[in-house]
């Protein structure tokens, strides 16, 4: 028989070992996010609290130098805290004593941390009931809200074609979008990419580069894009690409980590190479839920190209803009029917065509 | 000869469940070998470590006196192609036809260009329809996967292995979703694939009642040991108890 290196570890053992290493770098977390929650309470009680709302600052003094020294100072009682084992993180990862002091300890600071975030969130949105409620800004509302419910009919033609190329933005986005975010969404598919480092690497890499593009608002898109290609319906069409790529990549993705496993298992065992096996056992299982993220993505599309009209990238949002810096709220009144009436429709038929498909 | 030799065989998944604990056997050219234990004693992982779905943690499994413990990429693939397998809840493809269920057994001695196009020689057909019939589903070939009962789902994974010309056939528990007719029925077709193909069958089964019909020799695994080795007629009170638990008691299946 061939000597085997790991027959030599009793099994028990490897056991044992998997578990410490993985309760050692639960711990680590658990440090690193102590040191957080230090760090978080001591900035929120001395600038939202302390020096918003206590001594009523206008300017509120900062410095890098003292940010700097409330870090260090956070690192130390964060990490002190954490080797407690008492601590709320420690808590959160399963690696803390069962004791009383544990118990206490993550109630008393599970409540602070809620309640001062919830009272320098207060602070920040300066919440004031006073203003909601102030005879003159409610009689403001209602000027508008009578004047869009009361809408100029003649701006209907030009509107009607504004609202078109809108649709037309959002389609082409769409349409565009489906062969790049096909190719992304096999190689950013953990359970296709997992088995390789190499092909890990460009899995981890691309995820990355996704996530960024995604967490650009397809607004700030547009203002990039109207600037590189010039305002106007182009560079509306351009950032809502850019975005749909990035997020149907996601969604395509996560339905292919989320197929049933037995068929791959069943085409594997054939002996099938990896190209194979994607055709064979993933394609089949994922083709209805892409198109359906699709459909479903023009849908939201058409609302997002209105948005990015206001910045410039053509169709009705650039429309409403120009309306509504005028304070012309009759032609801004038919604008938003017209959106809302749209919207509705497309949402309605998104609906309805991916029950039929399903 | 022996097809298969399975030494001293680990497995330890990442949560820390052990589920093989050192399983040593040998299996003969042309044996129907019944694997038998609860739900959990590691009668899958023992099938998927065989074919190498599953790595083995320590040990070696031996087919055609080769160690395919360790082969990696194009041998692993090869080797793959000579062992067929038979899943409990089929594992069909569910929205393509019969046809092409059966004919992606071939799969791995086929290039990838002519498969994601499909462009196959006749005589792959002809195969296709050949094992089809030997399952009895041939008037089946064009209907979708999706819309077949269980047992003729389970036939087409059957004649789908087929196309394998397997040496060796894994069947993890094929009959478990079936009703007790149909299972029978599944179970004839194992038995006639390895009489008249002579083709060596592991198949891991629940009934005792299937076991003792269609067994040369039984495995029996607890808590990821063998502790049962032997013909199925000998599978008495006692051992069903030790086998089984205390608890159990033993229910026909016709």
């Amino acid at each position: 028989m061939i000597s085997n290196p790991e027959l030599e570890l009793h099994p028990a053992k490897i056991i044992q070992l998997n578990k410490q290493r993985e309760d050692k770098i639960k711990f680590f977390k658990a440090v690193l996010l102590d040191i957080f929650f230090v760090f978080y309470s001591i900035l929120v009680l001395q600038r939202a609290i302390y020096y918003k709302f206590i001594l009523q600052l206008k300017d509120i003094p900062f410095s890098w130098g003292e940010i700097g020294v409330i870090f260090i100072f956070s690192v130390m009682l964060g990490t002190i805290w954490a080797f407690t084992k008492t601590s709320l993180s420690c808590k959160l990862f399963g690696v803390a004593k069962e004791n009383k002091t544990t118990k206490w300890t993550v109630e008393i600071f599970g409540w602070f941390l809620f309640n001062i975030t919830f009272i320098a969130g207060w602070i920040i949105t300066r919440l004031s009931i006073v203003d909601l409620f102030s005879s003159e800004g409610i009689r403001g509302a209602e000027r508008i809200f009578g004047s869009l419910f009361r809408p100029e009919m003649g701006i209907f033609d030009d509107s009607l074609f504004a609202m078109i190329e809108t649709i037309y933005i959002a389609l082409l986005a769409t349409l565009i979008s489906i062969p790049p975010t096909l190719l992304l969404s096999f190689v950013t598919a953990r359970n296709l990419m997992k088995d390789n480092k190499f092909t890990f690497a460009i899995y981890y890499v691309l995820r990355i580069i996704l996530n960024f593009v995604r967490s650009i608002e397809p607004l700030i898109w547009a203002i990039i894009f109207s600037v590189w290609v010039g305002i106007g319906p182009f560079a509306g069409m351009t950032a809502l690409l850019v975005h749909t790529i990035a997020s149907n990549a996601k969604l395509y993705s996560e339905a292919i980590e989320n197929i049933e496993t037995g068929p791959v298992e069943a085409i594997s065992a054939t002996g099938a190479n990896k190209i194979q096996i994607v055709w064979y056992a993933v394609v089949p299982q994922i083709v209805l839920p892409f198109l359906s993220f699709t459909i479903y993505r023009w849908d939201i599309n058409v609302r997002m190209a209105t948005i990015i009209g206001l910045v410039g990238g053509g169709g009705i949002g650039t429309m409403l803009m120009q309306y509504q810096g005028l304070a012309r709220w009759h032609e801004v009144g038919l604008i938003v029917l017209m959106v809302a009436f749209v919207v509705w429709v497309m949402d309605y038929i998104s609906a309805k065509i991916r029950e039929a498909i399903y | 000869m022996m097809i298969l030799k399975v030494k001293n065989l680990h497995k330890i998944y990442k949560n820390g469940t052990h589920a093989l604990k050192g399983i040593t056997f040998d299996v003969k050219e042309g044996e129907f070998l019944v694997i038998i234990g609860l739900s959990g004693s590691g009668k899958s992982t023992l099938l998927r470590c065989i074919n190498r779905l599953i790595e083995p943690t320590a040990g070696s499994v031996y087919f055609l006196d080769k160690d395919i413990t360790h082969v990696k990429g194009e041998e692993l693939r090869k080797v793959k192609t000579q062992i067929g397998m038979v899943f409990q809840q089929f594992n069909l493809i569910n929205r393509r036809s019969v046809l092409t269920n059966v004919i992606s057994g071939k799969l791995g001695q086929l290039g990838t260009f002519s498969s994601v196009f499909e462009k196959f020689p006749q005589s792959l057909y002809d195969e296709a329809y050949k094992s089809l019939e030997t399952v009895g589903i041939k008037e089946k070939v064009d209907e979708r996967a999706d819309s077949l009962s269980g047992g003729q789902q389970q036939r087409v994974a059957i004649a789908r292995s087929l196309m394998q010309n397997p040496k060796l056939l894994l069947a993890d528990e094929p009959v478990a979703s079936l009703d007790p007719a149909t299972s029978n029925s599944v179970m004839q077709y194992f038995e006639k694939i390895n009489k008249d193909f002579g083709t060596t069958v592991i198949c891991n089964l629940h009934f005792l009642s299937l076991v003792r019909k269609y067994a040369t020799r039984v495995i029996a695994l607890k808590a990821g040991e063998i502790i049962y080795q032997g013909l199925p007629s000998e599978i008495n009170e006692t051992w069903f108890k030790t086998i089984y638990g205390e608890e159990a008691e033993e229910v026909e299946i016709r």
